[in-house]
């Protein structure tokens, strides 16, 4: 195992490859252009943020890199193969969670495994094991309108990571529970993140949540929208509840801040000197 | 009993006390020719039970409803997730099944008879029409109303096409397909005594014809106890089954 995961760490390395490398893309809906020239490498186990406004195209660019949908212009690859649908070794994290209503805790962690052919064994073997792992442990014959957001979501990460991807897609997971379990979430999946590490797309809206997640954090801005800025997040790992209080922290979250409203802040500084 | 118990079914028991009593009174002050007591029907509930001629009947109507029935649910069920997924299908027949959903289907029986005799066959039919109608309806209603995101999340996951239908769609509809069955036990009774009455008489309807035309009142009204709490029982039966499939909705 240790000599394993040296191996794929080395290869990571070594090899430069990117997980996911998305080349010149661009998404239109009808006239409306949402994003072009979108340009993007995730390496092995590295987690980028993406921020940006609201509707500047965030969830969809994460919905192209998952195959749902296809793109106008470029090219998206995952671990070296072209994205035209959903392909394995990719698991997405829904904001509406997308729990199946009708199957209890269990099955729904069980379901991404049962489509991909596994066993009952093994999924009788891996089920209760992510289920303890996102802390769910007893709740496994719950029905999702059982349970709080929070748990719901933690549900949602448990399917996500029980296909054991390679590539994990978090469409703004955070963005649907209250304040104080959306902080408790953020540790959580840190915690879990250096249990399991994989390559990570995490959409939010949060600065903060960027900041704190990522290695990089990627600024989504413009009409149509367009890659600001990639800001390097040199914080140390593993990250917990005092990497918020780090000077650090607060440098750079004021500068990921500054990038998404310099526009914002120009205008106001006009409109002073105007008066 | 408990107060709390008295005060829970007390209403209930009473108020099935005071119908009795009304049924008894108004009989007796009725024309037996028209109406009879509670107590007289009761009597000849009882004869017909004990004759072997009810437990006959009621067997032949019995088997007669869940053919007809049973094969609604299972066409009725397929045929309205079908619809619901081929929009092509959908748009093409739902005039068709609106049509024949809002028809009084008694109005049928005359061109099934001439179509198709006096058997078996032609009674299923009916009691098949009189049920199927609401299970494809409220099956089409229900897949229709799955929201997008579900459809999503199991494309997400590499879904295909049968894994779609077996894990999200059929799951997800059947608390509605048997809303749509509940409604179907009713209208199948209904199918089944008419069949019973205007096609080859058998069952429970051959005895309420033969009683009405004997001037049997009190065997009329023994045969519709016995339809009453066939139905009665049944309906209990079908929302038991739709709690039972509905359990994960709060």
């Amino acid at each position: 195992m240790e000599a394993a995961l040296a191996a794929t760490r080395e290869s990571a390395a070594g090899g430069g490859r990117a997980r996911i490398r998305v080349r010149g893309v661009a998404r239109r809906y009808g006239a409306l252009e949402v994003f072009r020239n979108v340009d993007l490498d995730v390496a092995d186990r590295e987690i980028v943020a993406i921020v940006g406004p609201s509707g500047c195209g965030k969830t969809t660019l994460l919905r192209c890199i998952d195959g749902l949908m296809p793109v106008d212009e470029g090219t998206i690859e995952v671990n070296g193969e072209r994205i035209t649908q959903p392909i394995a070794g990719v698991a997405m994290v829904f904001q509406h969670f997308g729990l199946f209503p009708w199957k209890t805790v269990y099955a729904n962690v069980a379901y991404g495994l049962k489509l991909a052919g596994a066993s009952a064994a093994e999924i009788a073997e891996r089920v209760p094991y992510f289920i303890a792992l996102v802390g769910l442990k007893g709740f496994e014959q719950a029905y999702p309108y059982q349970m709080s957001g929070g748990m719901q979501q933690r549900c949602g990460l448990a399917r996500a990571l029980a296909v054991e991807p390679s590539v994990l897609l978090m469409d703004e997971p955070f963005a649907a529970v209250d304040a104080q379990t959306r902080e408790i979430l953020q540790f959580e999946l840190l915690r879990i993140w250096e249990q399991r590490p994989t390559s990570m797309v995490f959409v939010t809206h949060s600065i903060e949540e960027a900041v704190l997640m990522g290695d990089r954090v990627i600024v989504l801005k413009g009409r149509p929208s367009s890659i600001h800025e990639d800001i390097a997040i040199d914080l140390p790992r593993p990250r917990s509840r005092e990497t918020l209080g780090e000077p650090r922290f607060a440098e750079l979250r004021e500068r990921v801040w500054s990038t998404l409203f310099s526009e914002a802040r120009q205008a106001e500084f006009q409109l002073e000197k105007a008066r | 009993m408990t107060a709390d118990a008295l005060r829970r079914h007390g209403p209930f028991w009473l108020s099935l006390i005071i119908g009795m009593a009304l049924w008894e009174i108004a009989g007796r002050m009725a024309n037996p020719a028209f109406f009879v007591p509670l107590s007289e029907t009761l009597v000849r509930l009882w004869q017909l039970t004990e004759s072997g001629q009810l437990i006959r009947q009621f067997g032949e109507s019995a088997t007669l409803f869940l053919t007809g029935f049973v094969l609604a649910v299972a066409i009725g069920m397929p045929l309205g997730l079908l619809l619901a997924r081929v929009r092509l299908m959908r748009v093409a027949l739902e005039p068709y099944i609106m049509i024949l959903y809002a028809t009084p289907m008694v109005a049928l029986i005359p061109f099934i008879l001439s179509m198709m005799g006096f058997g078996f066959a032609p009674k299923v039919l009916v009691v098949f029409l009189f049920a199927v109608f609401p299970v494809l309806y409220n099956t089409i209603e229900g897949a229709r109303s799955i929201k997008p995101e579900m459809i999503e999340v199991a494309h997400s996951f590499r879904s295909s096409e049968w894994a779609l239908w077996r894990e999200v769609m059929v799951p997800y509809t059947l608390p509605f397909t048997m809303t749509g069955v509940r409604l179907a036990i009713g209208r199948a009774l209904v199918g089944m005594v008419a069949a019973e009455f205007f096609l080859s008489s058998t069952g429970l309807g051959q005895l309420i014809m033969t009683a009405g035309q004997n001037f049997d009142t009190p065997g009329v009204f023994a045969v519709i106890l016995v339809i009453g709490l066939m139905g009665v029982a049944l309906m209990r039966i079908g929302l038991m089954v739709e709690r039972y499939f509905a359990r994960w909705r709060d």
